[in-house]
């Protein structure tokens, strides 16, 4: 796994890609197609999971990214971008399928 | 102002093409980042998964660009990510932070199961100078070259660790010890639900990709 920003955090992100990966990977497959009353019950289950599992490291590497990023004068640009979050918008790559 | 999209159809399911996306970095395909962090992440009501990641980029400057503008050849790079694994989708956007006058590079990349079962990949890239000189032309053109090297190297550094994927999935072996990060190595852990028909790809392959200093 590539390298934190600041050396020192690079061992916690280890730690927490290691945990995240995890996770992800069966949070990628539900096991069969649920409907969308289920579908937030899965979302909830998969939270707590996470929350179980990885959510302490986290919470540590997380704070020492942040801290991290504010020292390096990287709060404004990342504050900035995240205003601009392009998730809020109608992505570009609209949801109508395509086909190469 | 340049505009490029491309597709691509991986012959892999969603999840697994998916999970190579997201571990990517690092790969030998890749040695221009030189670091990667997430700054945040959360789950949304309806199941989706909402990523943001903070990258550093190793760049070179093209050799007619004029000295003494940019001083140092590194850019800072956002990407938004949203997982969807009912539907099926993975939406990503990423920009550059820095050096936006000379040039920014918006990329757009989704990620969709077919109904044949492969993923198919949809890239749109905009990329716009606002440098001047006579020479926003050059520099988008530059860009809109080193952006689609970027894409086919990108991608293969993709079908690279989905290979690994793939060979660990097939052969039952074990790569390395299956401890848990938190030190509690149970039968339990991550299999504790139906989701998770192909147990611990990710745990077996992790000493590949973070081998024990």
């Amino acid at each position: 796994m590539a390298d934190s920003l600041s050396p020192e955090c690079t061992p916690l992100k280890s730690k927490y890609d290691t945990c995240f990966n995890a996770w992800f990977e069966g949070y990628l497959e539900p096991a069969v197609t649920v409907s969308s009353s289920e579908r937030s019950a899965y979302s909830k289950e998969k939270a707590d999971e996470f929350e179980a599992k990885c959510g302490k490291v986290w919470g540590q590497y997380r704070a020492c990214v942040q801290k991290a990023v504010m020292e390096k004068g990287l709060g404004d640009l990342l504050q900035q971008a995240r205003e601009e979050n392009p998730l809020r918008e109608p992505p570009v790559v609209q949801s109508s399928r395509r086909t190469s | 102002m340049k505009f490029f999209s491309q597709s691509f159809l991986y012959d892999d399911p969603w999840p697994i093409v998916s999970l190579a996306f997201f571990l990517r970095y690092p790969n030998p395909y890749a040695a221009h980042v030189i670091s990667c962090d997430v700054i945040s992440r959360n789950q949304t009501s309806s199941g989706s998964l909402l990523t943001t990641r903070l990258i550093l980029k190793r760049g070179a400057m093209p050799r007619w660009f004029p000295k003494g503008i940019v001083s140092r050849a590194e850019s800072w790079v956002i990407e938004e990510s949203e997982v969807d694994p009912h539907g099926m989708v993975v939406r990503c956007r990423t920009k550059n932070l820095d050096h936006v006058k000379v040039m920014q590079v918006e990329e757009a990349v989704e990620f969709r199961q077919t109904p044949e079962g492969k993923t198919l990949q949809h890239t749109e890239a905009r990329i716009v100078s606002g440098f001047g000189w006579g020479l926003t032309k050059r520099i988008e053109n530059h860009g809109l070259t080193r952006f689609k090297a970027n894409l086919q190297r990108s991608r293969e550094g993709v079908s690279l660790i989905l290979s690994l994927l793939r060979q660990s999935r097939l052969q039952p072996i074990t790569l390395g010890a299956p401890t848990s990060v938190l030190g509690t190595p149970s039968a339990g852990d991550f299999s504790n639900d139906t989701s998770q028909p192909k147990n611990g790809t990710w745990t077996k392959l992790r000493y590949w990709f973070q081998p024990p200093s």
